[in-house]
């Protein structure tokens, strides 16, 4: 494995990339104060700090895809600007972000070479020769899909498997990962960083950039943190623990995630799913969720949960199974059937499926609420007041932090945008509350306080289902977490058994199962 | 341009008449461009509109001139086809799932071959009563021309519809992001057809118009202005907003194109440069449309 990097990487002790002092500022709004951060080779290097921190910026600037306004970069102890994409390739920096870009009726092998140098014969691309060089890197990653194969059906987690080939491929000496995790399982996590410590052993360092605090300790040698547009810490050896890591990020010490207090009273049900099936994703599901309930879906990626969500949103229909909905039955044709018989949804991805990101915030809040903002029933005009005030009272409630009613939904950070996608439930009051992975890539501080109100919407009355691949954030906010597996509802944990490591166990043991069965 | 053609030809290019003249042209092209611009942005594009037009003003004057039908009753029926027209490719886009550009195109044609079967394509001139040539002649309010009045009407209305009404939040939110607007419980295809449909309508008044204008019913008399149209609503796109669609801009985007004809004409400019203008000033204001929306996205 060592020759992963061939000659680079090897000079233990100068920084392959360091930046000084670098501002940028959008608009009236300064997005980097003056960030300083250096990357030695051969280490996992931690970015961490709240979304709107500038950990983004900082990214989107090695790989010159902006410009900083002051401050300097080195590569190599070289001053260097980095004035486009190509360019950051060149000095042998590769970036992996959270949605993978692919070309999709391409093979592994052309999507990992897309833009590169090829062999050729006669000025004909030579892909069996390329494919004889390409085939050791890959297998040392660990792609399991042929180079042959199309990248259409392939996992997130083979996908980043490629990714990280072609960079080996670029020589890059800087991989930088952001939030890679965010759409793994645990094994496919575990394995993604078997493959990041053998990079490292190898000269290549890595910038680790992810919310999940656990991960960065198991992997980082050192770790910056940011906050509000500056590096307030880096932390390395006995300084870094959870606790430093939590202080830094916040700007002072912060309570611990509240476990929801004493177990609600059991109320009537309000959603009951029986027989529910659309094979294979979703097999005969059933089960009630009661009025002021918190019920977690949990399981691995894969494991039907989404897919389940849609059935009951009347994104996909069954082909078997009935819903009832406060005992009526409930068989939604669309979304807007659903939600007109009292149903809300908070999608997973929140900037593809939540937001229209070009629009203001009171617009977006508005959306699902438009009959409680227009002058009257029967003159369907919005009152521009109405509306503001809707805005107001949601930006209130759940401290979104915004330049007020107006600002593009675009330009908020990930977990104000969240808040905007749940705050428009919030007004209309829907009879179930469903919430497809509410935290994904939300810092800590945000994380708590839309834990704070899924509970507290709960407490009125709404019955609310929980959809996430983390199993802390299932025992933290549930009072009942049901595990699928294969399409199927495998184990029912509450009480005593319901933990971050019972959930863990119950998913791993279902999957089994099912496919020894 | 305004400014430039009026130092060209002082005499001619910068009178009140010539003003109301241009508005009055930019009238029918203002009507298409807003149903069109509706269509757009339910993030659709409508190609059958022009052909649409030809066949609702070869049509009306058919109405008027052979079945002897009362204008309005026949006014009525030619917005009822357009509406059927924008039915027909909605319900094509979002049901079937063909790109708008091929359904709209396959529907335009089928429009012409329906013209030319209803009229043989021998142009609908004789014994259109005048009554008919009034409607886009007559000044029945305030002495201004028809057309104008017309015009404010559906550009005020649809701006209307889409800035402040419910309906109209729900047109932007299936524009802006179709996958989010449908997870907030709109219903995306009813939008998209709608989109369609009013843009059918304006096609047909703006046919039924220039009917009235040319005092014959010719089968593709109105085709033009499917690219007049684009090049309003895109132009339109790029201007107070980045690169977003939205009523108002289609109507300066009408007036700039309108204008800019207009003092081609009065400057004397050969027929030939009239078509470089008009394909020129399309790639022009496309291309500022998608420079205002990446400008916005970054």
């Amino acid at each position: 494995m060592n020759d992963f990097a061939g000659e680079a990487g090897t000079r233990a002790g100068s920084p392959v990339v360091s930046v000084n002092a670098i501002r940028k500022a959008y608009g009236g709004a300064e997005a980097l104060k003056g960030v300083s951060l250096s990357i030695l080779p051969g280490e996992v290097h931690g970015l961490v700090g709240a979304n709107g921190a500038g950990k983004s910026t900082l990214i989107r600037i090695l790989a010159g895809l902006t410009q900083p306004d002051a401050g300097q970069i080195f590569v190599d102890g070289k001053r260097t600007a980095i004035a486009t994409a190509h360019q950051a390739g060149e000095l042998g920096m590769s970036f992996i972000h959270q949605e993978l870009a692919f070309v999709p009726d391409m093979t592994v092998l052309e999507n990992i070479m897309l833009g590169l140098p090829k062999k050729t014969r006669f000025g004909i691309v030579d892909w069996p020769a390329v494919a004889r060089e390409i085939e050791p890197i890959a297998k040392r990653v660990g792609v399991k899909a042929p180079l042959g194969a199309n990248v259409k059906g392939l996992s997130t987690a083979e996908n980043w498997l490629i990714n990280i080939t072609r960079a080996l491929v670029c020589k890059s000496r800087l991989i930088v990962m952001d939030e890679p995790t965010a759409a793994l399982s645990p094994a496919e996590s575990e394995r993604l960083f078997a493959i990041i410590r053998d990079l490292r052993r190898s000269g290549v360092a890595v910038l680790y950039v992810s919310h999940r605090l656990d991960e960065i300790l198991e992997l980082c040698q050192r770790v910056t943190v940011f906050r509000d547009g500056q590096s307030v810490a880096e932390l390395t050896g006995a300084g870094l623990t959870r606790q430093t890591l939590v202080e830094a990020i916040v700007g002072g010490a912060i309570a611990e995630l509240q476990k929801s207090s004493a177990p609600i009273a059991a109320g009537e049900v309000a959603l009951s799913v029986r027989g529910l099936g659309r094979p294979p994703k979703v097999v005969d599901v059933s089960f009630d969720l009661k009025k002021g309930e918190v019920l977690g879906l949990g399981g691995l990626v894969g494991a039907g949960r989404s897919e389940l969500a849609r059935l009951l949103f009347g994104a996909d229909r069954p082909d078997r199974g009935a819903i009832t909905l406060n005992a009526r039955r409930f068989a939604p044709k669309s979304p807007a059937a659903a939600v007109k018989a009292g149903l809300g949804f908070v999608p997973e991805e929140r900037r593809a499926e939540g937001l229209i990101l070009t629009k203001s915030l009171a617009f977006n809040v508005g959306l699902a609420n438009l009959n409680s903002i227009v002058v009257n029933a029967m003159l369907p005009l919005i009152s521009g007041r109405r509306r503001r005030t809707l805005a107001e009272r949601t930006i209130r409630e759940l401290a979104i932090k915004t330049a007020g009613v107006d600002t593009p939904v675009g330009q908020l950070s990930g977990g104000n945008q969240q808040k905007v996608v749940i705050g428009r439930w919030l007004q209309s009051e829907p009879k179930v509350l469903i919430l497809d992975e509410p935290t994904r890539g939300v810092d800590v501080g945000a994380r708590v306080e839309i834990h704070r109100l899924i509970r507290a919407l709960a407490s009125r009355g709404m019955a609310v289902l929980v959809i996430s691949s983390e199993p802390e954030e299932l025992s933290d906010l549930c009072d009942r977490v049901l595990v699928m597996a294969e399409g199927r509802i495998v184990s029912e944990l509450a009480g005593e058994a319901l933990s971050r490591q019972g959930i863990i166990a119950a998913s791993y043991a279902g999957a089994q199962e099912r496919s020894a069965a | 341009m305004i400014v430039a053609f009026s130092i060209l030809s002082p005499d001619a290019f910068p009178t009140f008449s010539n003003f109301i003249n241009v508005l009055n042209q930019a009238s029918l092209a203002m009507i298409i461009a807003g149903g069109l611009t509706l269509a757009v942005i339910v993030g659709e594009l409508d190609l059958s509109i022009g052909y649409a037009a030809s066949l609702n003003g070869v049509l009306v004057t058919g109405l008027v001139v052979k079945n002897k039908l009362p204008i309005p009753v026949a006014i009525l029926i030619v917005l009822a086809l357009g509406a059927l027209i924008g039915l027909v490719n909605g319900l094509i886009v979002t049901k079937l799932r063909v790109n708008s550009v091929i359904a709209t195109l396959g529907v335009g044609t089928i429009i012409v071959g329906l013209a030319f079967a209803y009229s043989s394509g021998v142009p609908i001139v004789a014994g259109v009563p005048e009554a008919f040539l009034q409607l886009s002649l007559g000044r029945w309010l305030f002495g201004i021309p028809n057309p104008i009045i017309v015009m404010a009407l559906v550009v005020g209305g649809l701006w209307v519809l889409v800035e402040r009404t419910s309906i109209g939040q729900e047109i932007q939110a299936v524009g802006g992001n179709p996958a989010a607007a449908r997870l907030a419980g709109i219903s995306v295809d009813r939008i998209k057809i709608l989109g369609f449909i009013i843009s059918g309508i304006c096609a047909a008044l703006t046919g039924a118009l220039l009917a009235s204008r040319l005092v014959s019913g010719t089968t593709s008399a109105a085709d033009s202005y499917l690219l007049t149209a684009f090049a309003a609503v895109f132009l339109g796109s790029a201007t107070l907003r980045d690169g977003e669609f939205h009523v108002f801009g289609t109507f300066i985007g009408t007036l700039i194109i309108v204008f800019g004809f207009n003092g081609l004409n009065i400057f004397g400019a050969p027929t030939f440069s009239q078509y470089v203008f008009q394909g020129a000033i399309l790639i022009i204001a496309v291309g500022l449309s998608s420079l205002g929306r990446m400008l916005a996205e970054s």
